[in-house]
């Protein structure tokens, strides 16, 4: 077997599945996989716990490329920039073009470009928020890489988790991606305002978020008009 | 930037080094001078850059590395598979080898650590290494 095939497949363990491995390196798999899932719950627990201590509010956003994440923190800081000093960290495979985007409405931005990586982890917020002035900020956005699938696997120690789908990702999106729902305090339907034209069940992605996560609160939005952004940031009391 | 590269670079060469003024200067060029993403012409596969990061020309990246925040790194270096940077500034035509870790660290123009595994904070590394104990590391 080629190095480049060896190191692959050991990549493929380290990261997603001890399914691939040897009945020699079984344990030595099983066993790195539970160091990181713990020590990534370790470090969310002291990025919490730091950022508290500033009085920092935080909030990460996850949800699939195109949802309208971007668009969504965009509106939020365009009202809350004259309220709180904000600092939004944006995970991105490549580009600091959600960066540049948010910018613009008046938050400081900071991007890290994960790479082959497909969500942001604990230890990426650790490293930001101990080379930055914490006194100089009051709100934390963080919006990672644009996935519903990976970013379970990691919380970042933020105080909520917003999840947002779109009307054009179909109604069945909820029901199919249940991790993410199970972990977020918000679920928001985004792009409200194609739904009609779509023909997509709202209710029916408000009824399985609900069903999978009865304590999640659930808001539909347009991003794009601004639709009840202020009943967004209401319910994340902000 | 480049002014205070160049001055940082004479006060590295300087017989007796003042390592006050050197740890003054780097300070200054990180939280001054290093920012935003300027990483357009590395070679590599998709490594993970986390903001602020400057990379000269025809640096090469091997996978699975972490570089930033807070990183300079000059042209025509080459950093293996592996390696974690933060807080650190690597002159030109400098060579590390695979599972480097490095904080707070400044490495000299033109130096070659040829070893892999390595992890060091607030430091100054230099010269031509083929182990860790052939290598000249000042703490600062």
């Amino acid at each position: 077997m080629s190095e480049k095939r060896k190191k692959d497949i050991s990549r493929i363990k380290e990261l997603e599945s001890i399914n691939l491995a040897t009945e020699d390196n079984r344990d030595l798999v099983v066993q790195t996989k539970r160091e990181v899932e713990k020590d990534n719950e370790l470090l969310a627990q002291r990025n919490n716990e730091e950022l508290k201590e500033y009085n920092i509010k935080s909030i990460d956003v996850v949800g699939a490329i195109g949802a309208g994440k971007t668009l969504l923190i965009e509106k939020i800081v365009e009202v809350l920039s004259k309220k709180y000093r904000i600092l939004v960290i944006c995970g991105d495979i490549t580009t600091r073009v959600d960066a540049d985007r948010i910018q613009a409405h008046g938050a400081e931005t900071i991007q890290i470009n994960t790479g082959r990586e497909c969500a942001l982890n604990a230890y990426h917020i650790h490293q930001i928020i101990e080379n930055k002035d914490l006194n100089s900020f009051d709100l934390l956005f963080v919006e990672n890489v644009g996935n519903l699938i990976c970013p379970s696997d990691f919380t970042l120690g933020t105080d909520k988790r917003i999840t947002v789908v779109s009307t054009t990702e179909g109604e069945w999106v909820i029901e199919k991606h249940p991790m993410l729902f199970k972990m977020s305090h918000v679920a928001v339907i985004n792009k409200i305002d194609l739904a009609e034209r779509l023909g997509t069940d709202i209710q029916k992605m408000k009824d399985d978020a609900k069903q999978i996560n009865p304590n999640i609160e659930v808001v539909t939005t347009s991003a794009k008009t601004g639709l009840n952004i202020d009943k967004l940031i209401e319910i994340l009391e902000l | 930037m480049k002014d205070e590269l160049k001055r940082l670079e004479q006060l590295l060469n300087e017989k007796d080094l003042d390592l006050g003024k050197i740890k003054e200067l780097k300070s200054n060029l990180l939280k001054e001078h290093i920012k935003g993403l300027k990483i357009e012409n590395y070679i590599g596969d998709y490594p993970t850059f986390m903001e602020p990061v400057i990379l000269g020309d025809d640096v090469r990246i091997g996978d699975d590395v972490l570089i930033g925040p807070k990183v300079y790194i000059g042209k025509n270096s080459e950093i293996e598979d592996y390696a974690e940077i933060s807080n650190s500034i690597i002159f030109d035509n400098v060579k590390i080898g695979k599972n480097f870790k490095l904080n707070n660290c400044i490495i000299l123009k033109d130096s070659s650590l040829n070893f892999d595994n390595f992890s060091s904070n607030n430091c100054i590394l230099k010269g031509i290494a083929e182990s860790k104990d052939s290598l000249e590391i000042i703490p600062i």
